[in-house]
């Protein structure tokens, strides 16, 4: 298992600066009294599938919401494919997709002119979002509802539509936030597929959830955030270490014990009232 | 109160009694909750039970006022006209009203029921007792009460007057009832939400019409009324106050006939009621439910609004700002509140015969503040500009975008506005110097509406009639006020340059004042824009944060 200082050390250390997607050095967030992100340094590589983990209240939308300009940190520095995120933001904002969560689009719009919409905003010719747009809507499974609104739209094809949109500019680093909540088995492995397929390209993509069966099963690098701080960062395995699975590991990490429920429910059982 | 309310009777005391006995414990179960309801609610915050006794208060004076007016009315000649048609009038009220505020009545969900083990007679039966506690069935109580009153001659009409005032009030509630649950599917659709949104409007809209028809009989004399209320005495629930005048003329068969036919309204809605409720218990509710149909017809039209508009980034903002006037349902209730008040002010007024051509900038004023937080009106789908603006140019062409759809349609709309005026008011040699006002002052609220969109941004509340989110009013006051001050500074020059050709005796050069508010309000603008985006592009986060509170 990998502390958080060692990984980013040794990488500095070899030289890889260019091979990473973002590179964070002591980032820190406060809202009133509470703090949200304390003091993260964190280095994703390029070309991997990234988990963000951590339970709620961890910190993940915190962190993914000012790494990718949509909320001005109170200290610290982020840089994405090399640029910094805060002092030049013109050439980050054209290199990377988000899927924000909780954040509504513009949903009296139709799927269809979300995208139009969204290709415009970034500068795209309109032919070129036009067959874009067909392709993804195709692939996502959302020809059919192309023209309903937005706002009609089920929690799946909503993540759906929004990862279509993060996707349209073709850009090197993906964020997703919480990219499969409420989101049916069949979305799912859409979402997944389509995902896969943009990894495999040399992109990145880095999500946070806290499923971790999903990034298990998904991702081969993983950062673990609780209480606004990194826990633990690196390869998959790593992090995994001697534990059975990621979320018996995420559990260590995190200082959360599941025995306590025992004795105190023993009337529970669906037999006698 | 008019229920038969025992608010001692505990609602457990109910559910433990004979199960089998014909009288069903449910009906005291639910009047007992509809109170609980009521009372819990008022528990919540002093304010919202100061409002509570505050409007009790007002409708219950408003109620007695009624009445007394009612009983003075007795042995006038247009008594059975006004009586009739005044419970018509209700029971229209109370068909219309559950569609505009569906929330009203917790105890009235059948959805919240439905995992009960109730069956559907008792449930209607226990559903329509507790439907009859509240302030609107004690107002209408009156109101019938009163209009009985007033018509009843004789000791046989005085006996018929009193289940006849009963099943007037029963057949109202159960009318709402029916209405309600027949909608619900429409009320917890998206679609019915939206409705909701406008239900202010409409109100406004209607008072207008009754209080201009008012105006209009007050003049003509309620004579006018007499054949309708001929036609209405034998609709139910009118038909019971029919009774009731045709019994005290001696007209006994036609009596008869008419409270039968309230009674034969009352089982059919009650039926109708316990059918809706029936299915809707055992149906998938309105989220569920593929909200939209006509989809496929609105592909085409944006093909064509997009072919008009320009390229890019400036051609998109502008296409998205004219689809969401028409599609969002906070936006719409805003323009049409402008449009509408915009011309109603000068137009009244000018009928009136107290107008100016003057009046007419009220239609520029009311639209170009439709440009003052312009990113509260996106709220948190903001973040799709956000991601998308990296340079002040790109903040310029958003900003740009969502002027030019403003003035798309505020500039003819305007035009007109100021033409109508004009006709009514007459005064064709002003007309150039009020146009050349009305746009100048547009691009002085365009300017600083760019300018406080950027600087001062609040968020709008996506449900509810609130368009402050809570903690943010101050903010909301000095973006609205400020600017509306600034504006009217930046309007000084043109002003100034009107009342000192009016007062220099040069009247007659008031066409210069065309060309000139048009170029004054163009450049205002340009120079507003221009100074608003690095202010938008450097506080992106920041207008962010603040449009997604709430």
């Amino acid at each position: 298992m990998a502390a958080e200082g060692p990984v980013a050390a040794e990488e500095r250390a070899a030289g890889e600066e260019p091979e990473a997607a973002v590179r964070i050095r002591s980032l820190w967030k406060r809202f009133g009294e509470q703090i949200a992100v304390a003091g993260i340094d964190l280095t994703l590589p390029a070309g991997r599938f990234i988990g963000l983990v951590g339970p709620n209240g961890a910190g993940k939308t915190t962190t993914l919401s000012m790494i990718t300009g949509l909320l001005r940190p109170d200290q610290g520095t982020v840089e994405v494919v090399g640029r910094d995120v805060w002092s030049d933001p013109a050439d980050v904002k054209s290199r990377i997709g988000v899927l924000p969560e909780g954040l509504r689009m513009f949903e009296r719009l139709s799927g269809r002119e979300l995208l139009t919409y969204t290709g415009r905003l970034r500068g795209l010719p309109t032919a070129e979002v036009d067959k874009r747009a067909a392709q993804l809507l195709d692939v996502l499974g959302l020809s059919g509802s192309q023209h309903k609104l937005v706002v009609d739209y089920s929690t799946g094809m909503r993540k759906k539509i929004g990862l279509a949109c993060a996707l349209l500019h073709n850009p090197e680093v993906l964020f997703l936030d919480e990219p499969f909540e409420g989101v049916d088995p069949v979305s799912a492995q859409t979402i997944r597929k389509v995902l896969e397929r943009y990894t495999a390209s040399g992109a990145t993509v880095v999500f946070s959830s806290h499923v971790m069966e999903l990034v298990e099963s998904l991702c081969d690098w993983v950062a673990v955030l609780a209480a606004g701080r990194i826990r633990a960062q690196g390869p998959l395995d790593e992090v995994r270490g001697d534990a059975p699975s990621l979320q018996a590991a995420f559990l260590e990490l995190v200082g959360v014990r599941g025995d306590d429920a025992e004795t105190s429910l023993d009337w529970l059982g669906g037999g006698t009232r | 109160m008019s229920a038969p309310a025992p608010s001692g009777t505990t609602p457990a005391g109910d559910v433990g009694g004979p199960v089998g006995g014909a009288a069903t414990p449910l009906t005291p179960v639910m009047v007992a909750l509809k109170l609980s309801l009521l009372r819990n609610g008022l528990r919540q915050s002093a304010k919202r039970r100061a409002v509570y006794l505050a409007s009790v208060v007002v409708v219950l004076l408003f109620a007695v006022l009624q009445l007394a007016g009612l009983v003075a009315l007795r042995g006038s000649a247009h008594a059975t006209t006004i009586g009739v048609l005044l419970v018509a009038v209700l029971a229209l009220g109370w068909a219309v009203l559950p569609l505009f505020f569906p929330s009203g009545d917790e105890t009235l969900d059948p959805t919240r029921l439905v995992m009960l083990p109730l069956h559907p007679r008792p449930l209607v039966r226990a559903l329509l007792a507790a439907s009859l506690v509240g302030i609107g069935p004690l107002f209408t109580l009156c109101l019938v009460v009163g209009s009985a009153i007033a018509l009843a001659h004789g000791a046989a009409a005085a006996a018929v007057a009193v289940p006849a005032v009963l099943l007037a009030l029963l057949v109202c509630v159960a009318l709402a009832r029916a209405v309600a649950a027949a909608n619900i599917r429409l009320l917890t659709s998206r679609r019915g939400r939206d409705l909701a949104v406008l239900s202010g409007l409409i109100i406004a809209v209607g008072i207008q019409v009754v209080n201009f028809s008012a105006q209009k009989l007050g003049t003509a004399g309620l004579g006018k009324l007499d054949p309708l209320a001929d036609v209405v005495r034998w609709i139910p629930p009118a038909s019971a106050l029919g009774a009731v005048d045709s019994i005290g003329d001696g007209a006994y068969l036609s009596g008869a006939v008419q409270l039968a036919l309230t009674l034969v309204a009352l089982v059919v809605l009650l039926y109708l009621w316990q059918n809706s409720i029936t299915r809707l218990m055992t149906s998938p509710d309105g989220s569920t439910l593929d909200a939209s149909g006509g989809g496929r017809q609105r592909a085409g039209r944006g093909v064509g609004l997009a072919r008009l508009l320009p390229e890019g980034r400036l051609g998109a903002a502008m296409e998205r700002t004219l689809r969401y006037v028409w599609r969002d349902p906070k936006t719409k209730a805003a323009w049409v509140t402008s449009l509408t008040i915009g011309l109603i002010v000068p137009v009244f007024n000018a009928l009136q015969n107290s107008g100016s051509v003057y009046f007419a900038c009220f239609a520029s004023g009311m639209l170009g503040i439709q440009m003052y937080n312009q990113f509260g009106q996106d709220g948190s789908a903001f973040w799709i500009v956000a991601t998308t603006v990296s340079a002040p140019r790109e903040a310029l062409l958003e900003l740009r975008g969502r002027a030019q759809a403003l003035i798309l349609i505020t500039v003819p709309y305007a035009t007109l506005v100021t033409l109508v005026t004009t006709a009514l008011v007459g005064g064709w040699n002003r007309l150039p110097e009020v146009l050349g006002l009305s746009y100048g002052l547009l691009g002085a609220l365009l300017a600083t509406g760019a300018w406080s969109s950027a600087r001062f941004p609040y968020s709008i509340p996506r449900e509810g009639y609130k368009n402050v989110a809570p903690g943010q009013s101050g903010l909301a006051g000095i973006s609205i006020v400020g600017g509306m001050a600034a504006s009217a500074l930046l309007c000084s020059p043109l002003l100034g340059a009107t009342l000192w050709l009016h007062l220099s005796g040069a009247g007659d050069w008031g066409w210069v004042l065309l060309p000139l508010g048009a170029l004054y309000g163009t450049a205002a603008t340009v120079v507003g824009l221009r100074l608003a985006a690095p202010c938008m592009a450097r506080r992106l986060p920041e207008i962010l944060t603040a449009v997604t509170v709430g």
